[in-house]
C-alpha cells in the first residue's frame, strides 16, 4: 500500500517538476521582450500612415537606433522633410530645418502627437527598460490571432513613465508583442497597440506593421511600418548629438 | 506792439468765412488727436486692468525653472512648499492664492456636443477659497455656479470658449493629461459655470478647475505652479517683488523667483510698445492734416490781401510788424481752432470715458493684443489737452511763418499790382 503510494506521489512529482523548475517567470519574458526590441545598434526605413476623419496621410522616415536610450528619426516625406527627432539620455530634442529651430521637449509637450498621429514623440523613442520602471505580472495564456501568447500585466513602479498600467499579449516563441493595451492607473484605456505583421531580421522577429489606435480619440488609427532594419550597423560615433542634428 | 495785436484781432474778425473755416480744420484734427489719444489710453488702462485683475494678477511667485520653461507649463518645476510661500506672504500683508496650471488634451462627445473631437487646452487649477481675493471673477459668472472647495469633477470655462465649442452648463468633457513625472492621466468632468470674462484672451481659453482635485489627478503632492499675489494699484511693483524675493531668500526659499505681471505679460508689453511706434504716426498725420489746411489758408489770405501788404509797407510800416501782424492773427486763428477742437475733443470723451465704443463685434474673432473685450473706453490726459492746446497755435504760426515771409520778399510795386 505504502509502495503504492509512493510510486503515486513520486509519478506526481514528475509531472509537476517541469512545469515548476522550467516554468519562465513574468519578468524573463519582460527581459525577452525588451531584447528582442532593443539592438546595440539599429538602422531602420519606414513609413507612419495616418488616418482620421479627414483622410490618410503618409509620411516615412529613416531612424538610428543605439542602446536602450539613444535614438534619432528622420523624416523623409515632401510635406516633412528633414525633420528629425533626436532622443538622448533623458532628453528628446526636435529640429526643422526650414525654421532651422531647435527645440528641446519635456513634460506635457511629449504628449504632442507626431505628425498628426496616434503616436507620441514620448511613445516614438521611448526607452526599452522596462523592468527598471514596471512591475509585472503573468496573468495566464491566450491564442491570439493564431499566436500562442503570454498575457502580462505591467504596472509601473514610478510616476516617471507615460503610461501607468500596460497589459500585453506576448507570442511564446518569439517574444513579439502582438498585442497591447495602455491604460492610466485607474484602469482607463488610452492607447491600443496591435502587430499585423512580422519579419526576420538576423535571428529575430521583429513587427513590421504595427496599428495604434488612440483609445480616446474616435475614427483614427496610425499604422507605422517598417521597410527595412539592419541591426548592428556601424554607426558615426556623432549622430546622437545636437551638433549632428542641426547639420 | 499793442496796435499790431489790435490789427491781427481786427483782421481775424474782418474775414470771419476765412478764419472759421481755418479754425474748424484745426479744431477737427486737435479734437481727432483728442480722441485716438484717449482711445488708445485708456486701450492700454483697461488692458492693464484685466491683465492683472483676470490673468497675471500683480505678482507671481514660480519655481526658478518654470520661467524659462513656461510655454511647456512644466509640472516638474513647481512650488514644493506652498504652505511655506503662503505664511512668507501674508506676513508680508499680502493677499495671495495658490494656482496649478497644466496642459491637457479635451475630448469632446457627441452626445453632448453633437460631434466628436479633441484639442489641447490649458487648464487652471484654483482654489476657490482663495482665488477670488486675489482675481475678480465673482462679478463675471453668466451660467450655472462657481467652483466649490474639494469639487473633484466640476470645471469653469469662459463664455467665449464655451460658444466656440458649443458647450452649456451640464455637458461632460474628458481631459487627457501627463501627471507630476510624465504619467498620462484621463479624468471626466462636468461644465458647472460659465464666466463672461472681460479679459479676451482668458474668456477665448479658460478653464477652472478645483487645485486639490489637480493634485490628486497630477500627483502633486501639495506642490502648486504658482502663487499669484494682488497688489494694490498704486503699491510700486518692483518694489514689493523686490521685498517679497528678499523675504523668500531668507527663509532659504532662493529656488523661487517672484515675477511682476510686466514680466508675465510680455506679449502685451511687446504689443504696446510696437504699437507706440503706429500712435504717434497716426497722431503725427492728424497734425499734418491741420498744417495742410492752416498752411493753405494763410496762403490764400496772403495772396488775398498782397495790395493791401504792400500799401501797408507804401505807408512805411515796417516788415517786421506786418509779419507779427500776420503771425499774431494765425495764432489767433489757431486759438480759436484748438479751443473749438478741445471743447468738442473733451465733449465726445465724456461720451468716451463714461459709456465707451463696443467693438466686441471686432475683438470676437481676433486677437489685437489689447485685453478688451467689448467695450473700448477713454481716458482723460491733461498733458494731451495742453499739448493739443499749445501746438494749434504754435503750428498755425509756424506755417503761416513761409508765406508771410514769401509774400514780404516781394517789392512794394509788385505787390499794389498783384490780382
Amino acid at each position: 500500500m505504502s509502495k503504492k503510494i509512493l510510486t503515486l506521489l513520486f509519478a506526481l512529482i514528475l509531472l509537476i517538476l517541469p512545469s515548476t523548475l522550467f516554468a519562465i517567470t513574468a519578468e524573463e519574458i519582460v527581459k525577452s521582450m525588451d531584447a528582442l526590441a532593443t539592438y546595440d545598434t539599429s538602422y531602420s526605413t519606414g513609413s507612419i500612415q495616418t488616418t482620421d476623419r479627414f483622410g490618410t496621410k503618409e509620411s516615412t522616415f529613416k531612424a538610428w537606433t543605439k542602446g536602450t536610450s539613444e535614438s534619432l528619426i528622420e523624416f523623409t516625406s515632401t510635406a516633412e522633410r528633414g525633420q528629425k527627432i533626436l532622443r538622448t539620455k533623458g532628453s528628446l530634442y526636435l529640429y526643422y530645418p526650414d525654421a532651422e529651430e531647435l527645440i528641446r521637449l519635456q513634460g506635457a509637450a511629449l504628449r504632442q502627437s507626431v505628425l498628426g498621429s496616434d503616436l507620441s514623440y514620448e511613445d516614438m523613442t521611448e526607452e526599452k527598460t522596462t523592468l527598471n520602471d514596471y512591475t509585472v505580472t503573468l496573468d495566464g495564456s491566450e491564442v491570439y490571432n493564431g499566436h500562442d501568447c503570454y498575457i502580462l500585466t505591467l504596472t509601473a513602479k514610478t510616476r516617471q513613465v507615460a503610461y501607468p498600467i500596460q497589459k500585453v499579449w506576448v507570442d511564446k516563441e518569439t517574444y513579439v508583442t502582438w498585442k497591447g493595451e495602455y491604460s492610466t492607473s485607474q484602469g482607463r484605456l488610452l492607447k491600443n497597440m496591435e502587430v499585423l505583421s512580422v519579419m526576420q531580421v538576423a535571428d529575430r522577429t521583429i513587427p513590421k506593421e504595427t496599428k495604434i489606435d488612440d483609445a480616446m480619440k474616435q475614427d483614427s488609427s496610425t499604422m507605422m511600418t517598417f521597410d527595412t532594419l539592419q541591426i548592428n550597423v556601424s554607426l558615426d560615433a556623432n549622430l546622437f548629438s545636437l551638433e549632428n542634428l542641426t547639420w | 506792439m499793442k496796435f499790431i495785436l489790435q490789427l491781427a484781432m481786427k483782421n481775424l474778425s474782418r474775414y470771419k468765412r476765412r478764419t472759421i473755416i481755418t479754425s474748424v480744420a484745426i479744431a477737427f484734427g486737435l479734437m481727432m488727436f483728442i480722441i485716438v489719444d484717449s482711445i488708445l489710453r485708456g486701450a492700454q488702462v483697461e488692458s492693464v486692468r484685466n491683465l492683472r485683475w483676470y490673468e497675471t494678477a500683480s505678482l507671481r511667485i514660480y519655481d526658478s525653472n518654470y520661467w524659462e520653461e513656461h510655454y511647456f507649463l512644466p509640472l516638474e518645476s513647481s512650488i514644493k512648499q506652498p504652505d511655506k510661500v503662503m505664511d512668507i506672504v501674508k506676513a508680508e500683508g499680502l493677499t495671495a492664492t495658490e494656482r496649478t496650471t497644466f496642459a491637457a488634451d479635451m475630448i469632446l462627445y457627441s452626445k453632448d456636443f453633437g460631434e466628436d473631437g479633441n484639442m489641447s487646452v490649458k487648464i487652471t487649477a484654483i482654489d476657490p477659497s482663495t482665488d477670488f481675493d486675489v482675481y475678480r471673477y465673482p462679478d463675471t459668472l453668466i451660467d450655472g455656479r462657481f467652483l466649490e472647495p474639494g469639487e473633484n469633477d466640476g470645471i469653469v470655462i469662459g463664455s467665449w470658449f464655451a460658444e466656440d465649442i458649443g458647450a452649456k452648463v451640464g455637458y461632460w468633457v474628458t481631459f487627457i493629461t501627463q501627471g507630476n513625472g510624465g504619467f498620462y492621466e484621463a479624468f471626466d468632468m462636468q461644465i458647472v459655470g460659465i464666466v463672461n470674462c472681460p479679459n479676451p484672451n482668458v474668456n477665448r481659453t479658460l478653464i477652472m478647475m478645483d487645485k486639490s482635485a489637480a493634485d490628486s489627478y497630477l500627483g502633486m503632492d501639495g506642490a502648486v505652479t504658482s502663487i499669484d499675489i494682488v497688489l494694490d494699484e498704486k503699491a510700486n511693483l518692483n518694489q514689493s517683488a523686490a521685498d517679497l524675493q528678499a523675504k523668500l531668500d531668507q527663509a532659504g526659499l532662493s529656488n523661487l523667483q517672484v515675477l511682476t505681471w510686466r514680466d508675465l505679460a510680455q506679449d502685451y508689453i511687446a504689443m504696446v510698445e510696437a504699437k507706440q511706434g503706429g500712435s504717434s504716426m497716426i497722431l503725427f498725420l492728424v497734425f499734418i492734416i491741420a498744417a495742410v489746411g492752416v498752411s493753405n489758408t494763410m496762403l490764400m489770405a496772403m495772396y488775398e490781401r498782397m495790395r493791401e501788404l504792400g500799401m501797408m509797407r507804401a505807408m512805411g510800416m515796417r516788415d517786421r510788424d506786418i509779419l507779427f501782424s500776420f503771425l499774431f492773427e494765425a495764432g489767433g486763428i489757431g486759438m480759436i481752432g484748438a479751443t473749438v477742437g478741445i471743447a468738442l475733443g473733451c465733449l465726445v470723451n465724456i461720451y468716451l470715458v463714461n459709456s465707451g465704443i463696443n467693438v466686441g463685434f471686432m475683438f470676437r474673432d481676433m486677437d489685437i493684443g489689447f485685453r478688451i473685450q467689448s467695450i473700448m473706453r477713454g481716458a482723460w490726459s491733461l498733458p494731451t489737452i495742453l499739448k493739443a492746446f499749445f501746438s494749434g497755435i504754435l503750428l498755425s504760426m509756424v506755417v503761416a511763418l513761409f508765406p508771410i515771409r514769401r509774400a514780404l520778399k516781394l517789392d512794394i510795386p509788385t505787390c499794389l499790382h498783384h490780382q
